[in-house]
């Protein structure tokens, strides 16, 4: 990024890959995803691997928009200093703090009220696996709720772990993402889970049976695969 | 009514545009910038929703002069260029460039500091200078979810600006 523009972002977050700022473009609120260059590898493959993320990152943001799927808009893409520039999901608060805020609120029915969220996240997530588009990181971190969240627009945010595949394995694997991260931050889930699996089926009509055969295999064994032989 | 517009990545940068109608000369207007003897973008407001639009366009622009990796020759033809989302030239001049026979006009200036390539072309237009805020009375939306191949499914979450803007930042990285 330029450097009078530096001065002017307030880091908001800082993970292993990236960094992110908050900031403006042009008056509307932005958040800046810095991509920084990663001194153990060699120069020319770290600056042709990140500029592959950025693109992998635009594209899947794009290919959800093209389905209907809430994503930031992007403004500017700059390969140079690695950042993409987006919307700021303003007025909005993660899955994850309006789970915990009903769970803490309401008690035993917390669940039945969480019900249509989960009916509209697994239809998203279906959605995309229809598409071939996989997350990576579904969890309910990386999903807002815009405006009221009762209006359920949830927007899917940071696709920087995404890529497009059509491998039923895959899609397994992202499913059982999905579900330690909610089982995990979330406990006693395990019946909203299942509502985002039927509203899942039926937004991947094709391949849900394949994908969630695939996930039960993915359950017995974790994420990574056995490479014997 | 004349619009200039700070770039917030060089502080050296800016960005200008006047909206005309009443055109009476787009052809000689058009023949002087494509001889280079006055320097603007001319573009046709019933493609353009909204300033942001050339903004992000323009800022897309000026970053490739500023890193010397310009498809087209100009800053202002690139300007052109990075508004369309075609990857043809010609193509991006002939569906967003001022045709001979239009009434209507936006005109984008990049860096212009002293007003010179302002003045220069307002010297030579014929028509009625209108506020930017009528940009969005010319704006033909159908036209333009044609041009950027936007489907229905999309705008049901977002509004058609949102839309373009991605259109024209992802250019460079998504094969429509």
């Amino acid at each position: 990024m330029a450097e009078n523009e530096k001065h002017k972002l307030k880091l908001i977050k800082q993970g292993a890959e990236a960094k992110l700022y908050r900031g403006d473009f042009y008056e509307r609120p932005c958040i800046v995803k810095e991509r920084f260059s990663k001194s153990y590898r060699h120069s020319a493959l770290d600056r042709s691997l990140t500029a592959q993320r950025i693109k992998a990152e635009v594209r899947a943001l794009f290919r959800c928009r093209l389905q209907g799927i809430i994503v930031p808009t992007v403004y500017f893409v700059d390969l140079d200093s690695s950042c993409i520039y987006m919307e700021d999901i303003t007025d909005s608060c993660t899955v994850r703090d309006y789970i915990v805020q009903i769970q803490k609120e309401n008690g035993d029915s917390a669940i039945s009220q969480l019900k249509p969220l989960a009916t509209k996240i697994g239809g998203i997530v279906g959605k995309m696996h229809a598409n071939s588009i996989l997350h990576g990181d579904l969890t309910t971190s990386n999903m807002l709720l815009r405006g009221s969240p009762l209006d359920l627009n949830i927007v899917m945010i940071d696709f920087g772990l995404s890529y497009f595949d059509s491998l039923a394995e895959d899609k397994g694997v992202d499913l059982y993402v999905l579900e330690r991260a909610l089982l995990s931050t979330h406990p006693n889930t395990e019946e909203l889970f299942s509502t985002m699996m039927e509203a899942y089926k039926q937004a991947n009509k094709k391949g849900a049976a394949e994908v969630i055969s695939k996930l039960e295999e993915v359950r017995m064994r974790g994420r990574k695969r056995t490479m014997v032989g | 009514m004349t619009e200039h517009i700070a770039n917030q990545f060089y502080a050296d940068s800016s960005i200008t545009m006047v909206l005309y109608d009443e055109l009476e000369n787009s052809k000689e207007i058009r023949k002087c910038v494509m001889d280079g003897s006055v320097e603007a973008s001319l573009l046709k407001p019933i493609l353009i929703l909204d300033k942001f639009q050339v903004i992000v366009a323009a800022t897309r622009a000026i970053h490739n002069q500023r890193h010397k990796r310009m498809t087209t020759k100009t800053i202002h033809s690139e300007i052109l260029f990075c508004l369309s989302p075609s990857k043809n030239i010609s193509d991006s001049y002939r569906k967003f460039g001022l045709g001979d026979e239009d009434k209507c006009m936006l005109v984008v200036i990049v860096d212009d500091q002293d007003n010179s390539k302002l003045n220069a072309i307002q010297a030579l237009i014929k028509g009625r200078q209108l506020p930017l805020s009528d940009l969005q009375a010319k704006a033909d939306p159908s036209a333009i979810k044609t041009i950027y191949k936007i489907h229905d499914e999309e705008l049901e979450v977002c509004p058609l600006l949102d839309a373009v803007v991605t259109r024209i930042s992802s250019k460079e990285t998504v094969t429509l």
